[in-house]
């Protein structure tokens, strides 16, 4: 009974915190690729083409390696209780 | 209002130092003298300080403590300072799956290993216990054994290796956890409230230039000068 409510409560906690953290790294790669194109680019470039080169920038993203790695949020928790219980009850 | 914040921020440290003090693993330098089973009547108050029955048990509201009575010494500044010999008696219960999160389950295990390191005055076998919790004699309260395992003698030091890793751990949160806040403030809270405050702005000038429309409107009833 007690493991069902640790399933259930860590998996609801665990998401939070990787709907948090997914939103904060794409956050972070959007400002990223704005400041590339600014700075890459003369001052009144032309606004699509800055859109395009983000979105372009963000679909990469999504579909990249990096993105994939926030799903260590919950695989780092589920081994770390794995090693707990198995270093507290092995003799 | 800044009392007021400075109480509030000292009592939340108080009580999350209190919450860790008595949820974190800690090392004592002891030797067994005997281990017993009492039965223990919970109170309402300081059932707080015990964990479930054991893990494949049934919940009643009385049951049996296993209990490991021990000669320590003296633990000073988190066990840094080791001082005179003294007594201690250490609860040994299953903590289960939630909390504290010590996932013990070998409760029985752990008896029989102290009941194996008895020992007497003139010829000790100094352990190392490693427990979280708290001693009190007023409310009959022990701290939980989570292990135990022999060491030289009684002056061996024990590096708290995981609580450095745990305070580690959590600074690294609490940076990111203040980075995370920021980047949502700067991306999404300012960009909001400065668009509401536009928005705000054109309603204003809106309902100015209604009303210049209205006493406009008005102007023709009133009589010509």
């Amino acid at each position: 009974m007690g493991f069902i409510r640790l399933v259930v409560f860590g998996f609801i906690g665990l998401s939070v915190i990787y709907v948090c953290v997914s939103f904060y790294s794409g956050s972070v790669r959007r400002e990223k690729l704005e400041d590339e194109w600014d700075e890459n680019q003369a001052a009144g470039a032309n606004q699509p083409a800055r859109d395009t080169y983000i979105e372009k920038g963000m679909v990469e993203y999504f579909n990249g390696f990096r993105r994939k790695l926030i799903v260590l949020i919950y695989i780092v928790p589920a081994v770390a209780v794995a090693t707990i219980l198995y270093l507290t009850n092995s003799n | 209002m800044r009392y007021f914040r400075i109480a509030w921020r000292s009592i939340l440290v108080l009580l999350v130092g209190l919450l860790l003090h008595y949820a974190l693993p800690q090392h004592d330098i002891a030797r067994i003298n005997s281990i017993e089973v009492i039965r223990q009547d919970f109170t309402g108050f300081n059932r707080l300080f015990y964990a479930q029955a054991d893990s494949g048990s049934a919940e009643l509201p009385t049951r049996d403590l296993r209990l490991i009575n021990t000669v320590r010494r003296k633990t000073y500044l988190f066990g840094m300072i080791r001082g005179s010999e003294t007594i201690m008696v250490y609860r040994n219960e299953d903590t289960g799956w939630i909390w504290p999160p010590y996932f013990k389950f070998d409760s029985s295990d752990l008896q029989a290993e102290a009941s194996n390191f008895e020992s007497s005055a003139s010829e000790p076998q100094w352990l190392a216990i490693r427990h979280y919790g708290w001693r009190n004699r007023f409310f009959t309260i022990y701290p939980n054994a989570t292990a135990m395992w022999p060491i030289e003698g009684p002056d061996v030091r024990i590096i708290p290796w995981f609580n450095i890793g745990f305070f580690i751990f959590m600074m690294g949160a609490w940076l990111f956890a203040r980075a995370m806040w920021r980047q949502f403030r700067e991306r999404m809270v300012d960009p909001a409230m400065e668009r509401a405050g536009d928005s705000w702005d054109h309603v204003e000038a809106g309902v100015k230039e209604r009303q210049s429309r209205m006493s406009r409107w008005l102007g023709t009833w009133r009589s010509k000068k």
